[in-house]
């Protein structure tokens, strides 16, 4: 087996909600293939990027560089034309270079299932504790980027195919990093009715599920489980398996499946993302609602369902 | 021993107490303090590139610390360069896109934008400084916090390019402050900062007014006995701060990024002030402290890759540089026999 693998991982957000899934990821294939890991912390100074790039790259030291963060993708295009030969994967979208291997997560996929049953429930009205007239459901983004905005689209097809008279309502804080900015605009959805918000909003987002708590009303995590940051409160979780992704792309290297530029898919279909119903809260989701979100989701990986841009 | 070798003496204690201290926390965290210090200097001053990299760091801070130093000659302390610089950056970015002009001249028009933003900046906080004696410092670190956040939900929501970070379209090339060499992003701000520090020293020493402004810094009351305008002098002085403050912005936008994104340029304000304070609000000494500060910002990005050590390593270095710095400053104004005294002096 080829246990001489080294991987390295460049982001500033190692710390955070999907970070710590890739960083799992990474010790995943580290216990399982013996390759040799380096995590590169970036920092938030522009100015750095670039070198940072150089010195992970200059030496060809590393077989696969994976990269995170859309602040970094000026300086990764230009290390990519720099070093031809080193193989970067870029795990938050699709970029024009075509020296870049993509980790592309549906997440329009995994957020058109959160829209379904989120619409669904809301649907159900008062007969659900805690639930107003289900007149509209909520989005609480992090900062205006095409990845949030590919979430935010997923959510609203969902809700409009699961229940159509069940509006969208949208918000974005402008900032991943800040809690009470994202407590603030819950706050501001749930006084105008929504009261199922989903975040995409990193830390952002964890004041959205402690609104939650504090309303005594509900909330969606992203990326990772997030179903126990406000017990009962939190209704599911949108899981970005970036572990997954990680992991499977080193498992092809590792196996002799050379790793190429191109884009490498995590839908529904290979569990790149999925929803998860919490466990607090998953007695009082009723049977139909179940059954039509599971049925949503199978149309959406057998094709039946396109998510359109 | 004379008096301009006695602060230094006194500055290279405190670096070396800081060095030990860190030497301290690194074996703490389990490495090799040789190691670290090594990669650090490889990484710093490895080869050609990798000098023009420092440089690259030590320019903003170099620009920042002038800013500062202008500021601490006439007693007073601009701790809102950060805030400068970001406003700075912003209004040059803007036109650089906005404003077409021939090659050269857009350039210097953006640059000479940049410090009008950073003067306008810090207006507010120097007239109430020099009206009505509001403390300047607790001024200047509050619009810190707007400028940054200002500048950011314009990037955001009103000149945010479509797609990709939260950044602005790029600016024209017209305006592009040019590069020194073409194997690093390294450019004439280096030569801007240069020159500014010499220009500001002999500022100081040789024109009456920058002596009204340093006697000014040494002692207010007797300043004013003597006949300076205190109240114009003081404004003035924030205001040229402010100004340099906004220029380290400018070049970072012209030369370096050549657009304003989220996360312009952050820290560099306050590393700019720690320079200045480790040199004692001498502009050529801030040349050898923005040196150590970039040198030591720089290496640790390699450090980062080829050790197990943190980039912050160097984050507490400079921590306790501050430390032993400030340590220094109280222990000098301890001899002060009045309130009154007891002010910050360069």
């Amino acid at each position: 087996m080829a246990a001489d693998v080294k991987v390295a991982a460049i982001s500033g957000y190692f710390a955070q909600g999907f970070g710590q899934s890739i960083v799992a990821g990474l010790n995943k294939a580290k216990d399982d293939f013996g390759v040799e890991v380096k995590l590169i912390d970036t920092g938030n100074r522009a100015l750095d990027y670039e070198e940072q790039f150089n010195n992970v790259a200059k030496d060809g030291e590393y077989d696969l560089v994976f990269v995170m963060g859309w602040e970094l993708v000026d300086a990764l295009t230009k290390a990519a034309e720099a070093y031809p030969d080193q193989r970067f994967i870029f795990i938050d979208g699709v970029l024009d270079s075509d020296k870049i291997v993509y980790a592309d997560f549906s997440e329009e996929e995994g957020s058109f299932v959160t829209g379904a049953f989120a619409s669904l429930m809301a649907a159900k009205g008062s007969a659900i504790d805690g639930l107003g007239d289900g007149k509209s459901i909520g989005f609480v983004g992090g900062r205006d980027i095409p990845v949030i905005r590919n979430f935010l689209r997923g959510y609203e097809q969902g809700a409009k195919a699961a229940a159509p008279d069940v509006a969208v309502d949208a918000v974005f804080a402008g900032t991943f990093d800040d809690p009470a900015k994202g407590s603030e605009l819950t706050m501001a959805l749930y006084g105008e009715g929504n009261d199922i918000v989903y975040n995409v909003a990193g830390p952002t987002g964890e004041g959205v599920l402690q609104a939650s708590a504090a309303a005594d009303k509900y909330s969606i995590g992203v990326d990772i489980d997030q179903c126990d940051v406000a017990p009962g409160h939190v209704m599911a979780s949108m899981l970005k398996r970036g572990d997954i992704a990680v992991y499977s792309l080193i498992k092809d290297e590792v196996e002799g499946r050379t790793v190429k530029p191109g884009t490498y898919s995590f839908d529904l279909k290979s569990g790149g993302v999925e929803l998860l119903m919490c466990p607090q809260t998953i007695d009082m989701v009723p049977e139909d609602v179940k059954s039509k979100v599971s049925e949503l989701r199978d149309a959406v990986i057998n094709g039946d369902i396109k998510i359109t841009e | 021993m004379s008096e301009t070798l006695r602060p230094v003496i006194g500055q290279a204690i405190a670096i070396f107490i800081a060095l030990a201290l860190g030497t301290v926390v690194i074996m703490v965290v389990g490495e090799s303090p040789i190691l670290v210090f090594a990669t650090l200097l490889e990484g710093a001053f490895g080869s050609t590139e990798r000098i023009a990299g420092t440089l690259l760091q030590t320019t903003p801070i170099l620009v920042c610390g002038i800013a500062a130093c202008i500021s601490f000659r006439g007693g007073l302390f601009n701790i809102g360069v950060e805030g400068q610089l970001f406003m700075g950056g912003f209004a040059a970015v803007i036109v650089g896109i906005y404003l077409p002009l021939p090659a050269g001249l857009h350039m210097l028009v953006g640059i000479l934008v940049a410090m009008l933003a950073g003067m306008a900046w810090i207006a507010i906080p120097a007239f109430f400084r020099a009206r009505y004696n509001a403390n300047e410092v607790v001024s200047t670190i509050l619009s810190n916090y707007v400028a940054v956040l200002l500048t950011s939900y314009f990037t955001i929501f009103l000149f945010k390019r479509p797609g990709g970070w939260s950044e602005t379209a790029p600016i024209l090339p017209s305006a592009y402050l040019p590069e020194l060499f073409s194997f690093s992003r390294l450019n004439w701000g280096l030569i801007i900062g240069l020159a500014l520090a010499v220009a500001v020293q002999l500022y100081f020493r040789h024109t009456s007014r920058g002596y009204s402004v340093s006697i000014m810094g040494q002692n207010l009351k007797f300043a004013e006995y003597g006949g300076v305008d205190i109240k114009r002098h003081i404004f003035l002085v924030l205001l040229a701060s402010g100004a340099v403050g906004g220029l380290a912005g400018g070049i970072e936008a012209l030369g370096v990024h050549h657009r304003f994104m989220e996360g312009f340029a952050p820290g560099f304000g306050f590393d700019g002030v720690i320079a200045a304070l480790l040199a004692n609000g001498n502009p050529i000494g801030t040349i050898g402290a923005a040196l150590f500060f970039g040198a030591l910002r720089s290496g640790s990005l390699l450090l980062e890759v080829d050790t197990n050590a943190s980039r912050e390593i160097i984050t507490v270095i400079q921590a306790l540089i501050i430390l032993s710095v400030s340590a220094q400053i109280l222990m000098r104004r301890r001899g002060d026999s009045t309130a009154a005294e007891r002010r910050w002096k360069f």
